[in-house]
């Protein structure tokens, strides 16, 4: 553990373009040491808001501080905060080396190192060659490695699994959990929640600009839960909730009990002389929760009152 | 910080093609136009009809200088793309995000661009300075009459200079660089030369001429007055102008970015 990781805290920030507010009274803290996920639809003002806290959005109200200051403050950006925000901002003709090359004069880091990062995500000679040829995977690479030439403590990426194959999402996933072991503050955003549901352990989502829900991934999954079918429903029912488990019977049969302690189930049942057909925990299909807090309300997709 | 802005800067020029395709481009203007200007001055009888009138020191200016019109709208043009480039590909992000400070990430545009300017200038003479030296020696001529004659090489590679930044603050006030190409150079070629023969029939007119860039620019360099009915400013005072019209155009644009959000 390095303790190199400084926390992002934003608080009541807004940000209007005339009568539209893209993001509204938006406050939250993503912590050194975890992976945050920044969720939310399309147009939900993620990029937005990524966009204040780099320093290239003006807010309307509100501030966005990455351990205490605005990133413009910063003595050295590129050594305290990675940012990828889009995969395409290169300049076709020039080299992808060449890119990290400008970035890395203005900010005091050497071409070795550069050298070292093209290596390290895996586009060493590719890199020699004018990024107009790129694909979306090799794009996404060199943002990355764009976002850790600093060697900094805050890493901001902008939808990173977006044109990675499964390899690819897969190396991403492990290398940001690297990343986050050695202490660093990480805020992946993205539209989808089953793309970093297993990459995250914290989540905010937003929705048209506003907060609907920050906390750990677990606080999202609820509760753990077990069903169990067994030949007479109501006798375990009966049998659980003198042992204080609540179970409740759903429509195919089957109880769900607010536990995840299996043995116990099962004593209880054979205590009861009653036959287990299936135990198993329920896993919250979180993608169903997501839609679940943002469906219905997408401003960008109505014609009408965006509100 | 100031330092590494400016060096990042150099950078984003020498890597991509543009900056060597300019360099021929500029180099082939010096020396093709100090070729041409080295005959046409050799070669007429001086007073007559339709040669340039002025001083031997004000004819070897011409020479090395008279691919300057040319090299200068190259350099504006460099202007133009060291922001357009940015705005088109949206590196202007990544640029920011490298230099938070955007007073910085600018002024560091600005003194690059005059070094880039001068650069391209060096580049320029030794085109125009080794073709235009050998003829007018080999006619007969002093190739440098005059010690005025090393003060106009000098001013040549601020003249490239300020040019780029005029081109720099266009680039950003228009933001569309084929937009910004397509006025600055039009401008340059077209509207300030009718412009400027259109105002010298008139009284007040050619009162003004003077003050247009190019003509400030000749006056720097201490090229022959163009025409009779318009007086040339004295090389400094064409310096004052010219570097007003960046200083404007500049700061126009570096309230903008410092404006402006980056999305």
């Amino acid at each position: 553990m390095t303790a190199t990781g400084r926390p992002i805290q934003i608080d009541g920030l807004t940000k209007s373009f005339g009568s539209f507010v893209a993001v509204d009274q938006l406050t939250c803290t993503m912590s050194p040491g975890r992976i945050t996920g920044f969720l939310g639809p399309n147009g939900a003002g993620k990029t937005t808001t990524l966009r204040m806290l780099l320093g290239l959005v003006r807010p309307t109200a509100g501030t966005a501080l990455i351990g205490g200051e605005r990133y413009d403050q910063l003595a050295n950006p590129l050594q305290t905060v990675g940012a990828a925000l889009e995969a395409t901002s290169f300049h076709p003709g020039r080299t992808g080396r060449d890119h990290l090359r400008v970035l890395a004069a203005a900010s005091g880091v050497s071409d070795q190192r550069v050298d070292e990062l093209l290596e390290l995500v895996g586009i060493p000679a590719a890199a020699r060659k004018r990024a107009g040829g790129y694909s979306m995977g090799m794009r996404q690479r060199l943002g990355l490695a764009a976002a850790l030439l600093g060697d900094p403590g805050v890493l901001v990426l902008d939808e990173p699994a977006n044109g990675l194959d499964p390899e690819g999402i897969r190396w991403l996933r492990g290398f940001l959990r690297h990343l986050s072991s050695e202490g660093r503050t990480i805020v992946v955003s993205s539209h989808m929640l089953s793309e970093v549901q297993q990459t995250v352990d914290d989540v905010v989502i937003i929705n048209n600009g506003r907060m609907i829900r920050q906390g750990t991934i677990a606080e999202l999954h609820g509760a753990p839960r077990t069903r169990v079918r067994t030949s007479d429903s109501a006798a375990l029912q009966e049998a659980l909730r003198s042992a204080d488990l609540a179970a409740t019977a759903g429509p195919d049969g089957a109880l769900v009990v607010e536990t995840d302690d299996h043995v116990r189930i099962g004593d209880l049942a054979l205590g009861a002389r009653l036959p287990i057909y299936e135990l198993v925990a329920v896993q919250t299909d979180l993608e169903t929760t997501f839609f679940e807090l943002t469906e219905g309300t997408n401003r960008n997709l109505e014609g009408g009152d965006p509100r | 910080m100031m330092t590494r802005a400016i060096k990042s800067e150099f950078r984003k020029l020498f890597t991509t093609r543009l900056w060597w395709g300019m360099a021929i481009g500029i180099f082939l203007a010096g020396a093709a136009m100090a070729a041409l200007f080295a005959f046409v001055v050799t070669a007429s009888t001086p007073g007559a009809e339709g040669t340039p009138q002025g001083t031997k020191s004000q004819m070897a200016n011409l020479v090395y200088t008279g691919g300057l019109s040319m090299a200068y709208v190259l350099t504006m043009t460099i202007g133009v793309l060291s922001i357009g480039q940015e705005y088109r590909h949206q590196t202007i992000t990544s640029t920011l995000l490298a230099v938070p400070r955007r007073a910085t990430a600018m002024i560091a545009k600005v003194i690059s661009l005059l070094g880039i300017g001068a650069f391209y200038g060096i580049i320029s003479l030794i085109g125009s300075v080794a073709v235009g030296a050998s003829i007018l020696a080999s006619k007969g001529f002093s190739p440098f009459p005059g010690g005025d004659v090393f003060r106009t090489l000098a001013l040549s590679l601020l003249v490239l200079g300020l040019w780029a930044l005029i081109g720099l603050g266009a680039g950003i006030l228009m933001k569309n660089q084929v937009t910004a190409l397509l006025v600055m150079i039009g401008a340059a070629w077209i509207v300030e030369p009718l412009a400027s023969l259109g105002l010298s029939f008139v009284s007040w007119g050619s009162k003004v001429v003077p003050y247009l860039p190019s003509a400030a620019t000749s006056a720097i360099v201490n090229q022959p007055s163009q025409s009779p009915t318009v007086h040339q400013l004295s090389w400094w005072a064409g310096a004052l102008v010219l570097i007003g019209y960046a200083a404007v155009l500049t700061i126009l644009g570096m309230i903008r970015v410092q404006r402006s959000d980056v999305s």
